[in-house]
């Protein structure tokens, strides 16, 4: 145990206060000349033990008393916090979380809470339970274990260093089961360490009940759940969400679509005029705009750059606030790639009129393809140069081919719209199947569907497609759970969307036998270029990604930096930044969910662990830390149990009867029976 | 030496002159007193006939009786002696015990000067012996001037140093050769099976033994708030003690001891007196020589 405070641990020897005052007593007692020896020794004799035990008791409890509260004074260190669950385990796993929202900072301390978090932990555990365990880290961002020497290392690793990639607490907490059944680690506790942002802790996945059923199978295993839920009180993030080039005459330029959010208790205070800076290939120009409401959307937004330059890299930056993750967002352009896409169909009528949506150009600078293959050449699909794929056809089954090829495609950021078959099979894909086929007589029109987001959301200057005008006679149901996007009367789902991959499901066809949307054309023609510029995100030579373990699978070797800044070689594709290998270019940056800053509540929290020893805090990212605050409070709580238990044992025994009262009758009676 | 003033009060002797000393059994007294005496006498009240042997006296011969039975009877008469008081008081460190001037030995003092002023008065004998380490015996005899010794050897008394009570109760036992009545004033602060013993020897040389128990109240109640250094009065080692710890402890002990005392005295037939000396003490006595008197009355 440490202190923070050692001037109050000179005091300790008062701890002994209560003993020497004791034996000053002792012979400075008031001294009785008393006749009736006989019965005190009597009594003594009776009460000796008794006596002794209950003064030593009396006497331990006063010293314990001030012991605690000089303790308190010093305010101890994670010795009592760790000291009050138990010796050293066998093994202390940490569970790191480094996702972009660790990095939001305390406004009085400038400390991020992932770097509060390492520092508290490290040094608790290592006070706590120094080297006599073994302390393993799994941290967030590649989620493998790694043996330490000995939790003070932490502080100096580069795996405990910021990212900008998004976290998984049940995925940290399977790879900690994993290794604690594989490796037999005996008494562990596990100490897991975030924020409580909801997308991190992904309360409704059905993996919390699994671990909960394996962890509460395993003696001799504690959880510490140290938590961060502050959020940030005022907040602006930056998001490039597109990036074009025009060429007109001599005149060359970038076009950005930026999303500037503004939340926390300045969203709905007014105008809020915020410098923007755009850095395009190392040169920086400072743009103002200004924020009415809680974002504010540029569409188009021009950067006139060197007519010469064809590809190149940027990034867009806001002024530092107390959560600088999203003040950055980088991007890389290139010539823009052919949109390809590839419709698989056996019936000519139904892929026809997709086919010619995906070739007419949505964006007059930007190149088009589409190629329609029947079921039986779906090999033939170029995968590496398809933004979307349109299936229609029977889901593959898990062991075809193409249904690898399909969650590969996936994996890459590029999308797949399902269109059902006539003949629905039981197989799923990404959580999603088909059912059964049904007439809608009369035929019915979407009445819910999402007009913020999504395929089928407004137009950028916010008007709504007319999808509130399409006639679905015939639908297909989509069974399992994903989110929808558009419900028919009767809340059957029109549009679905799988939970965390671009896959969608529309139940119905767009021919005139199933629906009206080839007819109305103008939905459906926004649905399908909206998937494919959602799965083009990835093709071409300038890519955007999203910083992760694998955002580089399949990218090849040499990656390296473009802005020459150091990073560690496993860090990179953890960062946000700019990455060049080759003509290739990838802008790596945080997840959307990292932007999003609501939080699980404690109830839930305590849900997630429900069954299980896990003792639960939360760390104020006070100067000083709240670990302090906490064995502080198990101090003073010591030293109110202590003198309640003192003055209980203090308590005078209840008056007993005098022995004449209770003999003087039959002494008496005695006298006068004698005489 | 204390005055005898300061332990008789003339209010008091005059109160309770109206109150003879009576022994409750038969005295063998040198003179005639107002004492029933073992030895057929002379006297006016008739004892008994029993059978004439060779040697006895004729002329105590019932010729009546020999007229209507033809058999000699011998008449006897009651006599009547004096009594032989003694007083044994004990004068151990704890008889000191209370406040100064009204001690424990104080109060027995008063209530033994009172006795022998009064046994005295009615033509008794009146002996004194102290129970402690230097001894005062002054054997029974009658006259003023031996009451006034009496008196002032037990004005000089202390009290100080272990108790010797129950070798000085056997001692007093074999040194009284003729019977008497044993007052005994102490607060028999020793085990009561050794006291017993101590009794029963004197009862069987015959005396008649009365015996004041005399105990503070504060002894009984033990009621002290805080801790205590506890000083034994008759010089053992002082006892550090809590008394709200060992309180109810202390007072069954004197429950027990109690009970015990009340056992002896039905076995021995004591003729106890148990005495919280806050009581006052012509009140005790008034007691005392009260249910001594014959329920016959007195003669």
């Amino acid at each position: 145990m440490t202190f923070l405070e050692l001037s109050p641990l000179y005091a300790l020897p008062l701890a002994a206060l209560p003993v020497v005052i004791h034996l000053i007593h002792l012979y400075r007692r008031k001294q009785v000349r008393w006749a009736a020896m006989m019965f005190l020794f009597t009594a003594q004799q009776m009460h000796k033990g008794l006596s002794r035990l209950h003064r030593i008791a009396i006497l331990c409890l006063r010293v314990l008393a001030v012991f605690a509260i000089l303790c308190a004074i010093a305010r101890p260190l994670a010795g009592g916090w760790l000291g009050l669950t138990g010796g050293a385990p066998d093994t202390v796993l940490v569970l790191l979380d480094r996702s972009a929202s660790m990095e939001e900072v305390h406004p009085a301390t400038g400390v991020s809470k992932r770097l509060a978090a390492v520092r508290n932990v490290s040094k608790a555990i290592e006070d706590a339970v120094g080297r006599r365990s073994k302390v393993v880290l799994i941290e967030s961002g590649h989620g493998k274990p790694l043996l330490l020497e000995h939790a003070g290392a932490m502080t100096d690793l580069v795996e405990t260093a910021a990212t900008d990639a998004a976290a998984d607490i049940p995925g940290m907490l399977q790879g900690a089961l994993d290794y604690v059944t594989t490796n037999k680690t005996g008494r562990t506790d596990v100490w897991l360490v975030a924020d409580l942002q909801r997308s991190a802790w992904a309360q409704e996945s059905g993996r919390w009940e699994a671990l909960r059923g394996a962890f509460a199978a395993l003696p001799g295993v504690r959880f510490h759940v140290l938590t961060y839920p502050q959020v940030p009180e005022e907040d602006l993030g930056v998001r490039v969400e597109r990036v074009a080039q025009r060429r007109s005459g001599e005149k060359a330029e970038l076009l950005l679509d930026l999303r500037v959010a503004r939340r926390g208790a300045g969203a709905g205070a007014g105008p809020l005029e915020v410098p923007l800076r755009l850095v395009v290939n190392g040169v920086a120009t400072t743009s103002k705009v200004t924020i009415q409401e809680s974002e504010l959307l540029l569409q188009a937004f021009p950067v006139a750059v060197d007519r010469s330059t064809v590809r190149g890299w940027g990034r867009v930056e806001l002024p530092a606030d107390a959560f600088p993750a999203n003040d950055v967002f980088h991007f890389v352009f290139d010539e823009q790639p052919v949109l390809a896409s590839v419709v698989v169909s056996d019936d000519e009528a139904e892929a026809a009129p997709l086919a010619a949506a995906l070739s007419a150009p949505a964006e007059p600078h930007q190149k088009y393809r589409c190629s329609v293959l029947p079921v039986k050449r779906a090999a033939e699909i170029a995968w590496e140069q398809t933004g979307l794929l349109v299936w229609h056809a029977p889901i593959p089954a898990r062991e075809e081919a193409i249904h690898a090829q399909m969650k590969e495609h996936l994996a890459q950021g590029r999308a797949i719209l399902f269109l059902p078959p006539a003949n629905p099979g039981a197989a799923e894909f990404a959580g999603l199947s088909w059912g059964a086929w049904e007439t809608l007589d009369p035929p019915a029109g979407p009445d819910w569907w999402r007009n913020d987001t999504g395929l089928l959301a407004n137009t950028r200057d916010g008007t709504a497609l007319a999808v509130g005008g399409l006639e679905v006679s015939r639908l297909c149901k989509i069974g399992g759970a994903g989110i929808p996007l558009a419900r028919l009367p009767g809340g059957g789902a029109l549009l679905m969307r799988a939970a965390e991959q671009p896959a969608y499901f529309l139940a119905t066809l767009c021919g005139a036998g199933s629906s009206s949307f080839a007819r109305d054309g103008v939905a459906m023609f926004a649905m399908l270029h909206r998937a494919l510029q959602e799965g083009a995100g990835t093709l071409g030579a300038a890519q955007q990604r999203i910083a992760s373990a694998d955002a580089l699978a399949r990218g090849g070797e040499g990656w390296r930096p473009a802005d020459e800044r150091a990073v560690p070689a496993g860090e990179m594709v953890l960062k946000a930044g700019v990455l060049a290998s080759g003509k290739q270019l990838v802008a790596l940056n945080r997840p959307a969910s990292e932007d999003d800053f609501s939080t699980v509540s404690p109830a839930v929290l305590k849900e997630c662990f429900a069954g299980l020893n896990v003792q639960i805090l939360s760390d104020a990212m006070e100067e000083g830390g709240s670990l302090t605050s906490e064995v502080w409070r198990t101090f003073l709580v010591a030293m109110a149990l202590a003198l309640v238990g003192e003055a209980l044992l203090c308590l005078p025994p209840r008056r007993a009867a005098s022995p004449l009262e209770r003999g003087a009758a039959g002494a008496f009676a005695v006298h006068f029976s004698k005489s | 030496m204390a005055e005898t003033g300061s332990f008789l009060e003339p209010a008091v002797l005059a109160r309770l002159m109206a109150l003879p000393v009576h022994a409750r059994h038969a005295m063998l007294g040198s003179v005639s007193g107002k004492h029933r005496s073992p030895v057929r006498g002379s006297s006016l009240e008739f004892a008994q006939y029993r059978k004439y042997v060779p040697g006895d006296d004729t002329r105590r011969l019932d010729w009546r009786t020999w007229g209507r039975s033809d058999r000699f009877y011998i008449k006897e008469f009651e006599a009547d002696t004096n009594l032989r008081l003694c007083l044994l008081l004990d004068t151990s460190g704890s008889m000191g015990f209370g406040v100064e001037g009204a001690t424990r030995f104080d109060y027995a003092r008063k209530l033994a000067g009172t006795l022998g002023y009064l046994a005295a008065k009615q033509g008794d004998a009146v002996g004194l012996w102290s129970m402690a380490a230097d001894r005062v015996e002054l054997p029974a005899r009658r006259g003023a001037s031996h009451l006034g010794l009496v008196l002032e050897q037990m004005g000089g008394l202390r009290p100080m140093g272990g108790t010797t009570l129950i070798g000085a109760l056997h001692d007093v036992a074999e040194r009284i050769r003729q019977r008497a009545l044993v007052i005994v004033f102490s607060d028999f602060f020793v085990p009561p099976a050794e006291l017993k013993g101590a009794l029963q020897h004197l009862r069987f040389r015959r005396h008649d033994v009365a015996a004041f128990h005399l105990l503070d109240q504060q002894e009984l109640d033990f009621d002290f708030e805080r801790p205590v250094r506890f000083v034994d009065m008759e010089g053992g080692e002082p006892v550090q003690a809590d008394p709200s710890l060992i309180a109810r402890n202390y007072r069954e002990a004197v429950a027990n001891y109690l009970k015990e005392m009340d056992e002896l005295v039905r076995t021995t037939g004591l003729d106890y007196h148990r005495v919280i000396t806050q009581e006052r003490y012509d009140a005790v006595l008034a007691r005392f020589l009260l249910g001594r008197t014959p329920k016959t009355g007195s003669r």
